[in-house]
């Protein structure tokens, strides 16, 4: 080898450890984008762990697509920030014109991105592909109570319901089934890829997509012909970057290379950041419960029990509502990230009331031995009653290994309950609690809208989702009762009738209440005014100094 | 392939000329290794097939519990997996023949899915193992050079912890402190925000991101791509780093007591000099042929390592459709995997037996 050949080497060989140094001497790893304000409104990143599932309306049912969805499509009615009230977002007007009619008037001159007219046919065709799809990803089962959909004229479409007064209906029209898509560029009985959406930008939304790389970076720039419930965007271009590993999230946030942490972050991590100066945790109302079922059939005294005892079985359910205790489970294992609930309906919604905090423990949330103890004499119960208690530690978070752990340990230590616990994998699990294979279990719940009904219906009418064979014609009753009644106090009141009934009959027993918890950058502005009873983050009131 | 012991290879002087064993040639040679790709291929490919059946077909794996059991057999039976196994094995291995790995439960062609994201692990690679030749040459040369003092024994220490250490675990704690603690380094990813929209937004992108930014000409760019490789590259590279540490070692300390060195040091040429000019260049050669194992090593420990940095390609994929329980994208990949394995060992084969005349054909 010639000595200029040996030279190159070792020059070559220099300059590739001299590039690797100095790219640990460029500076800080931080974000480099531009976020100047200006007339621009500037642009920030916020990280989430929410995947996409479909980008198409028709095929997506989940977190991840709804808070895509929530930035580019249009919806008919909406929640405004800070409200809690179903208000017209794309239409005029939205109300039931007939007991099976609700109309609604879609404002004037509508269009997508992409030039094409937005109007009554556009939004017939959104709600008829969904249901003619049928998805198994997707929100069809949202829409049973819809018979049909007429479009008298360009900006009205007249919905006809099953069942007449649906007052749940408006809130389908602000879930995964809202979103209004152009007919002129999906498919009509299939699915559309999320990147031949993302060319075409059938969207009405506040923002546009203007770069999509699924499940890794979208880009979004501001629309400027959005017309509804938010005024205008104040940021000109949002990033998303999504993340795989929550704890890189954190970091990131942590290290500022994003603006905005939203989705989904162990109690752990928010706990630490909140110790830390650069970034601020906001902390809104959410709506994700986790709740203990019971089998009325299996159960400890379960009426297919060798001790079949339906007082005693009471009791059973009775004892354990006065055994746990919530504020301890929140504290040690979700560092206040999940608080106490009350209720089977979560706090905050309208008709939303507390009666498991006066029936159970000591009336004020916390436990009480002694009323178990009671409730144990009276019902003739003598010795521990063995509960085989199933949770799922991949469905809901890390968090459920612990949680059900201190459960165990609440009931264990009054002596009047020997706890078998038990974990199953998800998929096992979903198909094993319907064979009544699990007498007394964990299951969580995110509401599909913002309506104290989506935490009624699936659980306590007859032949529910929780499949645990509890029946109560006089609850089946008022449900069906406030579903069709206009009058907001009058539906309250039988909203809280039910909760009032469901705590004393405990088909489920409510433990918390998820927070909304987003982090930010000291200097972003608007995430508290997102994070309100909509369950919606719209990234279109956030905004960066 | 040498042994990785610490007993010094034996070495053939640099000067030796190859002797024909068996009479076949280099001809015979290639020809039979590139035939025994096909039975390595076609044995990886039915393990790969049967081990993910064990659990059950890929429909119930992905959508078991979220469809009623009437839709799922629907389901089950439309895709075909209600047949006989061995049926639905010699059909997937009819597909395989025609390049055809499948799809993704979201109808992504498993071909696909390797050119899109196939380019990102390339790249992680080629940085580790540059990291790992860094690491390895230079480092065994030193090893070797005080065999059996201090220097030697912190250097195979080194050497034995980082082939040993986990790559997760060599990750997180990289991250600790270059990224997190110190701040030098990027926690994740594979450029900032704007780099990487910059270079999706190129006319047709290699997805090499190094490439990328070197043919935008964006500088700054390219710099931060050289920032967030640096630390996933090195946490793969020490894998590898470690065993090429300790065969330069044992191979140059053979080669330093090899005739034609002993000659040199008699004549008077310096220590350092009989090291880094005579005795390592033979002893260099083993390491082609051992590169070809350790690209399976990297894209093994690519899994773990492009999911501790957050690194989008085809490891970070694999996990993810792990996770989503996608069996049907998980048995693609691990056989497109597999034939890239089997392929490379090929052609590292035929470049050992073209430089070493070690190897007899």
């Amino acid at each position: 080898m010639s000595k200029n050949t040996t030279k190159l080497r070792y020059l070559a060989a220099f300059a590739g450890v001299s590039a690797l140094a100095l790219t640990a001497c460029t500076g800080p790893a931080g974000n480099t984008s531009n976020t100047s304000g200006g007339a621009s409104g500037g642009s920030f990143t916020i990280g989430t762990t929410d995947k996409v599932v479909a980008l198409d309306p028709a095929g997506s049912y989940d977190n991840g697509s709804l808070f895509m969805e929530t930035q580019v499509y249009p919806f008919l009615v909406n929640i405004k920030p800070q409200g809690n009230e179903i208000e017209p977002d794309l239409a005029e007007s939205a109300s039931f014109t007939k007991p099976t009619e609700y109309t609604v008037k879609l404002r004037p001159n509508l269009k997508f991105v992409n030039g094409h007219t937005l109007d009554s046919k556009d939004v017939k065709f959104s709600f008829d592909r969904i249901l003619k799809i049928n998805d198994e990803n997707g929100p069809a089962s949202l829409l049973t109570n819809l018979a049909s959909i007429a479009t008298p004229d360009a900006n009205t479409v007249v919905f006809t319901l099953k069942q007449p007064n649906d007052q749940t209906f408006p809130g389908v029209l602000t879930s995964s089934a809202g979103p209004i898509v152009d007919d002129e560029v999906f498919p009509a009985d299939k699915l559309m890829t999320d990147e031949d959406i993302a060319k075409a930008h059938p969207f009405a939304g506040a923002y546009d997509v203007t770069s999509y790389t699924k499940n890794q970076l979208v880009s979004l720039k501001a629309n400027p012909g959005y017309v509804g419930l938010v005024e205008k965007a104040k940021t000109d271009v949002v990033n998303v970057q999504y993340y795989a590993n929550s704890n890189n999230l954190k970091l990131d946030m942590q290290t500022n290379k994003i603006d905005v942490a939203w989705r989904s972050l162990s109690a752990t991590d928010i706990g630490d950041l909140k110790t830390k100066d650069n970034v601020k945790v906001h902390t809104g109302p959410g709506g994700e419960l986790r709740y203990i079922v019971f089998n009325f059939n299996t159960m400890p005294f379960g009426s297919k029990t060798a001790e079949a005892d339906p007082k005693k079985a009471l009791a059973v359910r009775q004892a354990m509502a006065d055994l746990v205790d919530r504020q301890a489970i929140s504290d040690s294992v979700y560092k206040g990230t999940y608080t106490p609930v009350y209720s089977p309906v979560a706090s905050g919604l309208p008709g939303a009331t507390e009666p498991l905090k006066s029936l159970y423990g000591d009336g004020n949330g916390a436990p009480s031995l002694d009323k178990a103890k009671q409730r144990f004499a009276d019902a003739g119960i003598t010795g521990p009653v063995t509960v085989n208690l199933q949770y799922n530690p991949d469905h809901y978070g890390p968090g459920s290994g612990d949680e059900y752990a201190k459960v165990k340990d609440q009931l264990e230590k009054s002596g009047l309950f020997k706890v078998n616990l038990q974990s199953t994998e998800w998929t096992q699990y979903s198909k094993d609690r319907n064979k009544d294979l699990y007498p007394v279990y964990q299951l969580g719940w995110f509401p599909d809208y913002s309506d104290a009904d989506n935490y009624l219906t699936p659980f306590f009418v007859k032949d529910n989702f929780l499949h645990n064979h509890y029946d109560n014609a006089e609850v089946q009753k008022l449900i069906a009762e406030q579903q069709g009644t206009n009058d907001k106090a009058k539906r309250a009141d039988l909203i809280g009738q039910i909760q009032e009934m469901e705590a004393k009959d405990l088909s489920t027993l409510p433990l918390l209440q998820g927070n909304q918890i987003a982090i930010s950058g000291n200097n972003v502005d608007g995430v508290d005014t997102t994070l309100d009873a909509a369950f919606k983050f719209r990234l279109a009131v956030v905004s960066k100094k | 392939m040498t042994a990785l012991v610490d007993t010094p290879a034996e070495i053939e002087p640099p000067a030796l000329k190859r002797s024909k064993k068996s009479g076949g040639g280099l001809g015979r040679y290639i020809l039979v290794r590139f035939l025994l790709i096909i039975p390595t291929i076609f044995i990886l490919v039915t393990l790969v097939f049967f081990l993910m059946r064990v659990t059950g077909d890929p429909i119930t794996a992905a959508l078991g519990g979220k469809l009623p059991p009437d839709q799922l057999a629907a389901k089950i039976h439309d895709a075909g997996y209600d047949r006989p196994i061995f049926v639905q094995y010699f059909e997937y291995l009819g597909q395989i023949f025609t390049g055809n790995f499948g799809s993704t439960l979201d109808n992504q062609p498993i071909t696909q899915v390797l050119l899109t994201y196939g380019s990102a692990t390339l790249e992680l690679a080629f940085f580790a193992l540059i990291v790992a030749l860094l690491i390895g040459i230079p480092l065994g040369m030193v090893a070797a050079k005080f065999r059996d003092k201090w220097p030697d024994a912190v250097l195979r220490v080194f050497a034995i912890l980082g082939y040993a250490t986990p790559v997760f675990f060599a990750g997180l704690l990289l991250k600790l402190v270059f990224a997190v603690w110190l701040g030098w380094f990027p926690v994740a990813g594979r450029a900032n925000t704007d780099n990487a929209l910059a270079l999706q937004q190129l006319g047709s992108p290699t997805g090499i991101y190094f490439l990328d930014a070197l043919r935008s000409g964006n500088m700054a760019a390219l710099g931060d791509v050289l920032q967030h490789a640096a630390l996933p590259a090195i946490a793969l590279g020490l894998l590898t780093g470690g065993v090429f540490l300790r065969l330069v070692r044992t191979n140059v300390i053979g080669t330093l007591g090899r005739d034609y060195v002993e000659a040199g040091r008699s004549r008077g040429v310096s220590e350092f000099r009989l090291v880094t000019k005579h005795a390592y260049k033979p002893a260099l050669i083993p390491i082609i042929t051992v590169m070809g194992l350790q690209i399976a090593m990297l894209l093994g420990g690519a899994v773990l390592t492009e999911t501790t940095f957050e690194w989008k390609g085809l490891g970070f994929q694999l996990a993810q459709y792990l996770g989503s329980r996608d069996f049907v994208a998980v048995q693609g990949i691990v056989a497109l995997l597999a034939v890239l394995v089997a392929v490379t060992n090929f052609i590292v084969d035929v470049i050992a037996a073209l430089i070493d005349p070690r190897v007899r054909y």
